[in-house]
């Protein structure tokens, strides 16, 4: 019966990003999300709970006004959930959340055999808070991983790597980063969702942490990322497409 | 200054590493250049010629062991010798032992680290990163030092080198045994070309309807000696492809002379892959199709239409 | 005055938007060109809990509010309308009449399945001779023993093939007038009910549209639903939820229209500019966007009355009138801005237009609406 935590972000959905007519961002008009990879760290918990019972805590780092994340969090199958909100805790970084989660999980939930995290969040990608947890609470962590399968004491898992694939095994408790290939997050049912308001969540705001990590970079400037080229078109007929060959000549790619 | 350190899982890359490190040093952080090697990694002739001035070698690793168990050796050495910034070739092993060694010095790291820029005057260092699946760019600079970076390989070329030259080295100590263990290794079979060494791409999207029609754009990429290659939903979504031929935010980065996206929209996740393109050519029968703002020549038509004249009209400019 | 929805309503909105997208999207137009209704489709529906929601979960369902249903009604019929009306019928008038008038073993019997999505519910009202005037209606229903039975014809019965549980209204006792007609519930197998063949139509064509033929068909006394007489009563509180239902309806075939819209305006180029820039298309999308909000709010309203326990006949039909209206309006300009491209098969805009006149005729006509609505104003 194991007791896994799973980790969650709730992050800007990025389909939602628009331009203002000067080429800057436009958040005006996004919604939130929980982070593509860290639903599936949900749903392998919850798979990993159906084939061996056990319980699911879901812990998550945000702004106060992310209990709709909670809530989301709680329709995909876990069975409590850890709220740490601040309103500084927008835009933090991925020690700082490390830190967090792993001082949050030792006092909270205290034995744990298993915590799953998404390989990096939507938003900012920096693949870094599996592995900075590890390290905090003294376990290990195996990364990039597409198939868990839990023994007694022991997590077996396939990781994916560019030259191939690993299959480790690693004593628990463990952590692992999850890739999006490992399972498709089920869509919750109408029932799931309402029973996530009847599941417990303990809030807990930043005086009770016993202190934030330093920040180790400051942002120079945020900028939306610039592609523009002068496209020079092409129609699509015969005496165009030699056109097309001509400029790719004259631009010294053809041999 | 205390110098940089480069790891890399391929010569290649610590190559890549090794020059944009250089660039560092000559414009004004000083120091010396560091590179790692391993029985089985990049060679320290390798790496001396690349700019190395020292080679860290660590020692061979037990054959259950996996490369992330060499953290705690890297880790015990950095803590020492504190240099300044490390640099990581950003595959996977590359970041999860960047994040390990980042986490024991309590230091930052800038995953997909685009760019690095040493700034004279106020003497800090700028790197760049995307965030929001590519539509941002943010500019940071450490606060304080030990600092790390993960490159996404392909961000930086290698430069001309130094050949023959004989860098010092220096051997580590073994690290205790990890706790992961690996049980098997399954090698993937290696059946396409490197795309990310290739002059020339050709980018296959969504546009395309069937599997057997990306024969077209391989007859494109064979006509121009260049390399096939696909946006993420070919490869993750329909399976048409191998994912290493994949190109984006999450797949591949490529600096080619020429990419020519086929059928391909331009979403930001997949244009942040081809930004370092030296020419972008785009095919799309949608006028709108966002990657012509971010191409240098661009048709709009059908591809089922262009592609067959395009094939014709290169082999008359290749006759004549 | 709080408008928003709350925040399991808006997860529930997005799960719905996100099931649409993966199952729904990708067979819409293959279901309506071939008037096909699709059975796995209803399956995993069933599934999500979709097909019961504001039923008790005792009875089945996912025990939510009908706000909640209302709004999943729409996503749904933003990828397609059919889908949507199907859910809509059998949730809101099928389900909520037995969940409303039937008895304990009733709810049992018929009510679980349905909730759950395994048995699919269909109203039996409408006769060839009786379509806003339903007093003309001529199918009998004769006690006789342990039975009744039933005799007459029936027409534009939606669910009509594919049904399992069918509520059929029928006269008890004609000279009664309004109080003559009752309900009774019918299942599929029960001899001497036949389902014709299914219609033709313009649009909504993966619902199942047909006659039903009732032959001597005899049914268990157990399956009258309520009291004899009480059947006018309850269609017209069938009414009152179905109207809801095809405001959300029309609603989301109004959203669906915009998106098309608005990228179709960005894409396309006359005149050297994206065609959105030019005021006469920007002004039709203004207008799309200002009577989309509008039949929003007056269906959201209506659902909300109905949760509070509110009489809410009025504003169903206000909506239903309104959104249906304002569907079919600006799915024509839609279009009319797609152009040639939008009046041919495969744009999507074809399909949401001939969907939409549908809308202003069942479920009582826009005309039987204004009636509805003029009566209660004008009391």
């Amino acid at each position: 019966m194991p007791v896994l935590v799973a980790c969650f972000k709730w992050v800007v959905d990025e389909a939602y990003i628009r331009r203002t007519s000067a080429g800057e961002l436009d958040l005006s008009s996004v919604s939130y999300k929980i982070s593509d990879y860290d639903r599936n760290a949900l749903e392998e918990a919850a798979r990993l709970k159906e084939a061996a019972g056990g319980s699911i805590a879901a812990v998550t780092v945000g702004i106060p006004e992310a209990t709709k994340g909670v809530k989301d969090a709680l329709s995909r199958g876990a069975d409590q959930a850890f709220f740490v909100a601040d309103a500084s805790f927008g835009d933090i970084g991925a020690p700082e959340t490390a830190g967090i989660l792993a001082e949050v999980i030792r006092s909270r939930i205290g034995n744990f055999d298993l915590i799953l995290c998404g390989e990096g969040s939507s938003d900012r990608y920096d693949q870094q808070v599996g592995i900075r947890l590890a390290e905090r609470l003294g376990i290990p962590c195996i990364s990039f991983v597409q198939r868990i399968d839990l023994e007694d004491g022991r997590l077996l898992a396939e990781r994916r790597l560019e030259d191939g694939i690993e299959r480790v095994s690693a004593p628990l408790p463990a952590v692992v980063t999850v890739l999006p290939d490992i399972n498709v997050p089920r869509i919750p049912g109408v029932k799931d969702t309402l029973s996530a308001s009847r599941k417990p969540v303990v809030t807990i705001g930043r005086e009770e942490l016993s202190g934030l990590p330093e920040a180790h970079f400051r942002t120079v400037s945020l900028t939306a990322s610039r592609l523009e080229r002068q496209c020079e078109r092409f129609g699509n007929d015969g005496p165009e497409i030699s056109r097309f060959v001509g400029a790719l000549r004259q631009k010294g790619i053809l041999l | 200054m205390a110098g940089i350190w480069i790891f890399a899982e391929h010569a290649g890359q610590a190559l890549e590493l090794l020059h944009a490190a250089q660039s560092l040093v000559d414009a004004g952080m000083g120091g010396e250049l560091t590179a790692f090697s391993w029985p089985g990694g990049p060679a320290p002739d390798e790496l001396g010629a690349g700019g190395a001035d020292e080679v860290l070698m660590l020692p061979a690793l037990a054959e259950d062991q996996p490369l992330e168990a060499y953290a705690p050796a890297i880790l015990v050495d950095a803590r020492q010798e504190r240099p300044d910034l490390l640099l990581f070739a950003a595959t996977a092993r590359g970041k999860d032992l960047a994040a390990q060694i980042a986490a024991g010095l309590d230091a930052g790291l800038c995953s997909g680290c685009i760019s690095l820029h040493w700034d004279k005057e106020s003497k800090t260092l700028e790197m760049e990163r995307l965030l929001y699946g590519g539509a941002a760019v943010q500019r940071i600079a450490p606060l304080a030092f030990p600092v790390l970076a993960a490159v996404p390989p392909g961000t930086f070329r290698a430069g001309p080198g130094n050949p023959g030259r004989e860098p010092r080295i220096r051997h580590l100590m073994p690290p205790p045994a990890s706790p992961v263990a690996v049980q098997e290794r399954k090698p993937r079979q290696r059946l396409e070309q490197d795309i990310s060494a290739s002059k020339v791409v050709v980018c296959a999207g969504r546009g395309f309807e069937k599997r057997e029609d990306l024969a077209l754009a391989r007859e494109l990429a064979d006509a121009l000696g260049g390399a096939l290659a696909c946006t993420r939903p070919l490869s993750e979504e329909m399976h048409w492809l191998p994912e290493d031929l994949c190109i984006g935010l999450s797949g591949i980065q490529v600096k080619p002379d020429v990419y020519i996206g086929i059928g391909v929209s331009g979403q930001v996740q997949h244009l942040t892959g081809i930004r370092g393109a030296k020419v972008v050519c785009a095919v799309n029968r949608d006028e709108q199709a966002p990657i012509f703002a971010a191409a240098d020549l661009g048709v709009v038509g059908d591809l089922y239409a262009v592609l067959p004249r395009l094939l014709q009209a290169l082999k008359e400019a290749a006759s004549s | 005055m709080d408008f928003r929805l709350t925040e399991e309503q808006e997860l529930i909105r997005k799960n719905m938007r996100e099931f649409a997208e993966k199952y729904v999207d990708p067979i819409a137009a293959e279901i309506d060109e071939n008037s096909r209704h699709p059975v796995e489709l209803f399956r995993q529906l069933a599934e999500g809990d979709w097909m019961g929601i504001p039923i008790p979960q005792e009875y089945g369902g996912a025990g939510a509010d009908y706000l909640t249903h209302t709004v999943a009604v729409e996503e749904l019929s933003r990828s397609c309308s059919s889908t949507g009306f199907t859910v809509s019928i059998h949730v809101g008038i099928a389900c909520m009449l037995i969940n409303l008038f039937g008895s304990e073993e009733q709810k049992k019997k018929f009510l679980v399945p349905m909730a759950r999505g395994r048995d699919l519910g269909a109203f039996v009202l409408t006769e060839p001779g009786a379509g806003t005037d339903v007093m003309a209606a001529t199918t009998m229903a004769v006690a006789d023993g342990n039975d009744y039975v039933i005799n007459g014809t029936k027409t534009f019965t939606s669910n009509g093939p594919t049904g399992d549980t069918y509520l059929v209204f029928a006269w008890t006792d004609k000279a009664a007038g309004r109080k003559g007609m009752s309900t009774f519930i019918v299942s599929k197998e029960t001899a001497g009910m036949k389902a014709g063949e299914h219609f033709d139509k313009m649009g909504l064509r993966s619902s199942q549209t047909s006659e039903m033929v009732f032959k001597d068909c005899r049914v268990p006394k157990e399956n009258l639903l309520g009291k004899e007489g009480n059947g006018m009563a309850m269609a017209m509180t069938g009414f009152d939820h179905g109207r809801v239902g095809i405001a959300a309806q029309s609603v989301g075939i109004l959203q669906a229209a915009l998106d098309e819209s608005i990228k179709y305006g960005k894409e396309r180029v006359q005149f050297g500019t994206p065609i959105a820039r030019h005021q006469a298309i920007s002004w039709m999308i203004a207008d799309m966007a200002t009577d989309l909000s509008a039949a929003r709010y007056l269906t959201y309203a209506a659902a909300w009355l109905k949760d509070q326990k509110q009489p809410f006949s009025k504003e169903a039909s206000m909506a239903k009138l309104f959104a249906a209206e304002a569907a079919m309006k600006h799915t024509i300009k839609a279009v009319q801005i797609h152009g040639g491209y939008g009046y041919c098969k495969g744009a999507k805009v074809e399909r949401l237009m001939r969907d939409a006149k549908i809308t202003e005729i069942y479920e009582g006509t826009s005309e039987a609406q204004r009636m509805v609505i003029s009566g209660n104003v004008l009391r």
